[in-house]
């Protein structure tokens, strides 16, 4: 297969009946949500709206039966991610355990891990957070200090982490950190979890963005200990198991849906009257979200085949930054009305909310200049 | 996709299709017996059903070779003759030998003279109009598609070029049709329109994957300061966004090509087409500057695929045009939301 090559998603992937469902729950359960909160995308923070969707059997869908997840394809969950970033629903409380680290205990775990953790996720209960980043370690990963020293019943950890998104009340974290030497610039990295409610000696302090708003955190370890049942997967392995993860981290609708509250609003607004050149410019924008859905739902029928497309999800991601960045501007060129923060005007106040958050998007979960690298390898540049 | 039509095109096409075959036909000439080789080999026939003549393969896998053509830049109407024997097939009318064409028919008027068909008018840029026998379009008279299919010698051909220097003929109609010749469409795909925005957006696809691997190649094998291209940065985010607008325009012609003979077509074939001719625009620029003044040339192979990929965004609707239409359906659609609008927009219902 090539790397130009998407698949079709598979036949019957459209799952109506739940699309129905999850809009009937959405329209009820977010009746009084503002358009400018769902301007926040899936960085809305609500632990009650978790549970609740999870009550409905709408977290750890993809899970097996066994471990409180409910057996349903990828593209099942496809269908409720999509319909809940398209509504603005708060949903990270439960997104990232969801997404990627729920995925990778059941991948990677010990039979202890599985039992203790994934049904939790399962039931929305449970926030994590991805300890990755450093002071020092930025798009490049394998610069990673955080040292985790083998000691008696576990290790001690020392190092920072930045830009820990929710690890403020964030259960758990799945820790990246050097456990080994090795001679390959990828090795001797694992992947520990931690359980940040119990475990001492963790500094977590917020780190605000330009926006005012506090997501990040910086993250000290500082001589923390973590038991030995900590480490997840295999001791030196964890570059690979990170890799792994990129797949599910990258391709998902999150990742050109960000912007789409003010693409609803600008829509609302031209509906009532627009020009040929409005027109042109929605149907411009139509073509590209359809074909960027299109690519996204092959991904994640590839990975319900249980392939690891990494070079198609970050052509997706890459695709998908540079469409839900440009909303902003395809919006000043169409209607000239301010950006007002917290104004009363709903497309005002969503407008300048998305104006603020665009240039995260093509930062978060690796660099427009990351991903391009990485794609250009994968075309077989020597 | 595992295809055995589509492994014999690649075959065919790589055996036969040369940088000089495609130098000659831009000169103006035919390349007959590529065209022989296509014909015993049936591929023209793909996309009619079985009991017509056809292989029985699932639409999407029988356009698929429109794209593998694009890929090659072959000089000859393959895309047009498959469009044309399908929609020949669906109208009930006998299915001719030899090279078929197809254009929009909203420029003809057919009009009845007696108790015979009449069809009248102008067609501009017909593809390979001089080197095919009939020319298909579908026409509308008293609100029902009719097709037709007109015979070249009977028309007034002036021959006109495209970009790439492919024959895209002016043609004078003015006929009286037989009941061979005319017939209600079995039903509306859109009329012709559609269905040609859809084998474009396919060939570009097709081309675009050759301009990506052109590029890397290029970009591996030419060294300046000292180091292959490939290794400066610069050129690595030209190749990566290369092969993400490739990419987006393969999977919205695919999209359109696996809605073929479904109510989400109409959408999809807009998505498709508008979105390929963007990359077009894109992907063109950025292969001719990783190129360098050789990727200029007339002697470089480069100029017969960006020049195809920069004519076929004016053939069946530019983008413009079709994203006035996508818009229109979205700003105009019933939907409560514009997001119910997006998914409905590739749900597939049965056409009727």
């Amino acid at each position: 297969m090539t790397l130009t090559a998407f698949p079709p998603p598979p036949s019957g992937a459209d799952h109506n009946d739940l699309r129905q469902e999850v809009r009937a729950f959405l329209a009820e359960e977010l009746a009084d949500f503002s358009p400018e909160k769902r301007a926040r995308s899936w960085n809305g923070f609500s632990r009650d709206f978790s549970r609740k969707l999870a009550q409905r059997g709408w977290v750890g869908m993809t899970f097996p039966e066994e471990y409180g997840g409910h057996a349903r394809s990828a593209l099942e969950r496809y269908v409720v991610s999509e319909e809940l970033l398209a509504a603005g629903a708060p949903v990270i409380a439960h997104w990232i355990a969801d997404r990627q680290s729920g995925p990778l205990i059941l991948a990677k775990g010990t039979e202890e891990q599985k039992r203790a953790i994934v049904p939790r996720i399962a039931a929305g209960e449970l926030c994590f957070c991805i300890g990755m980043s450093e002071p020092d370690s930025g798009s490049d990963l394998a610069a990673t200090r955080t040292v985790a020293t083998e000691v008696e019943g576990g290790f001690r950890v020392n190092g920072t982490k930045v830009w820990t998104t929710y690890a403020h009340v964030a259960d758990y974290m799945i820790l990246f950190c050097r456990t080994g030497k090795s001679d390959d610039r990828h090795g001797g990295m694992s992947q520990l979890l931690v359980d940040l409610k119990a475990t001492k000696n963790i500094q977590i302090s917020p780190i605000i963005d330009l926006a005012g708003e506090h997501h990040f955190n910086q993250v000290i370890f500082d001589d923390t200990f973590l038991p030995s049942d900590a480490l997840l997967g295999e001791k030196g392995e964890g570059w690979s198991q990170v890799m792994s993860e990129l797949a599910f981290e990258r391709s998902g609708p999150e990742r050109f849906l960000s912007s789409f509250a003010l693409i609803e609003e600008l829509i609302r607004l031209l509906r009532i009257d627009a020009t040929e050149a409005q027109q042109a410019e929605i149907g411009r924008l139509s073509a590209h979200l359809m074909v960027l859905r299109q690519m996204s739902r092959s991904v994640a029928g590839m990975l319900n085949e249980g392939n690891n497309p990494a070079l198609q999800a970050a052509i997706v991601k890459d695709l998908g930054a540079l469409f839900e960045q440009d909303i902003p501007r395809l919006a000043r060129s169409l209607i000239s009305r301010p950006a007002v923060p917290g104004g009363r005007d709903s497309y005002a106040a969503v407008l300048a909310y998305t104006e603020l958050a665009v240039p995260s998007f093509s930062l978060r979960g690796g660099t427009r200049e990351i991903l391009r690298g990485i794609i250009a390898r994968g075309l077989g540049l020597r | 996709m595992e295809s055995m039509i589509h492994d014999m095109a690649e075959r065919l096409f790589r055996d036969h299709v040369s940088h000089g075959l495609r130098a000659d036909a831009a000169a103006g000439q035919c390349p007959e017996t590529l065209w022989t080789r296509i014909e015993e080999a049936g591929l023209h026939m793909a996309l009619v059903p079985e009991e017509a003549g056809g292989f029985g393969v699932p639409a999407a896998e029988a356009l698929g070779l429109v794209r593998i053509a694009g890929a090659h830049g072959l000089p000859l109407p393959l895309a047009e003759t498959l469009i044309a024997n399908a929609v020949l097939a669906g109208g009930g009318l006998a299915l001719p030998r030899g090279r078929l064409t197809i254009a929009e028919g909203a420029a003809l008027r057919l009009e009845r003279r007696g108790g015979a068909l009449h069809a009248s008018g102008h067609m501009a840029m017909v593809p390979f109009a001089r080197w095919a026998d009939r020319i298909v379009t579908i026409v509308a008279l008293d609100g029902v598609d009719h097709v037709l299919s007109l015979p070249v010698k009977d028309l007034t051909v002036t021959p006109a070029q495209d970009l790439a220097g492919m024959p895209r003929d002016d043609v004078a109609v003015d006929l009286a049709l037989t009941d061979a010749d005319a017939a209600p469409a079995h039903r509306s795909m859109g009329g012709m329109r559609g269905l040609g925005a859809l084998v474009r957006s396919l060939a570009t696809a097709g081309a675009l994957e050759t301009i990506l691997r052109m590029s890397v190649e290029y970009a591996n094998d030419r060294v300046q300061f000292g180091r292959p291209i490939g290794k400066f940065q610069s050129i690595q985010q030209y190749l990566a966004t290369l092969a993400g607008e490739t990419a987006a325009a393969r999977a919205a012609a695919e999209m359109a090509a696996g809605s073929y003979d479904t109510a989400a077509f109409a959408l999809t074939v807009a998505a498709a087409k508008s979105r390929s001719g963007e990359a077009a625009q894109t992907v063109g620029a950025l292969a001719h500057q990783i190129h360098g003044a050789i990727g200029y040339t007339e002697e470089h192979a480069l100029h017969h695929f960006t020049k195809r990929i920069w004519s076929w965004r004016d053939e069946f609707g530019t983008e413009l045009d079709w994203n006035r239409e996508l818009g229109r359906a979205a700003l105009s659609s019933p939907h409560d939301t514009f997001w119910h609008f997006i998914t409905d927009s590739t749900a597939q219902g049965v056409l009727t």
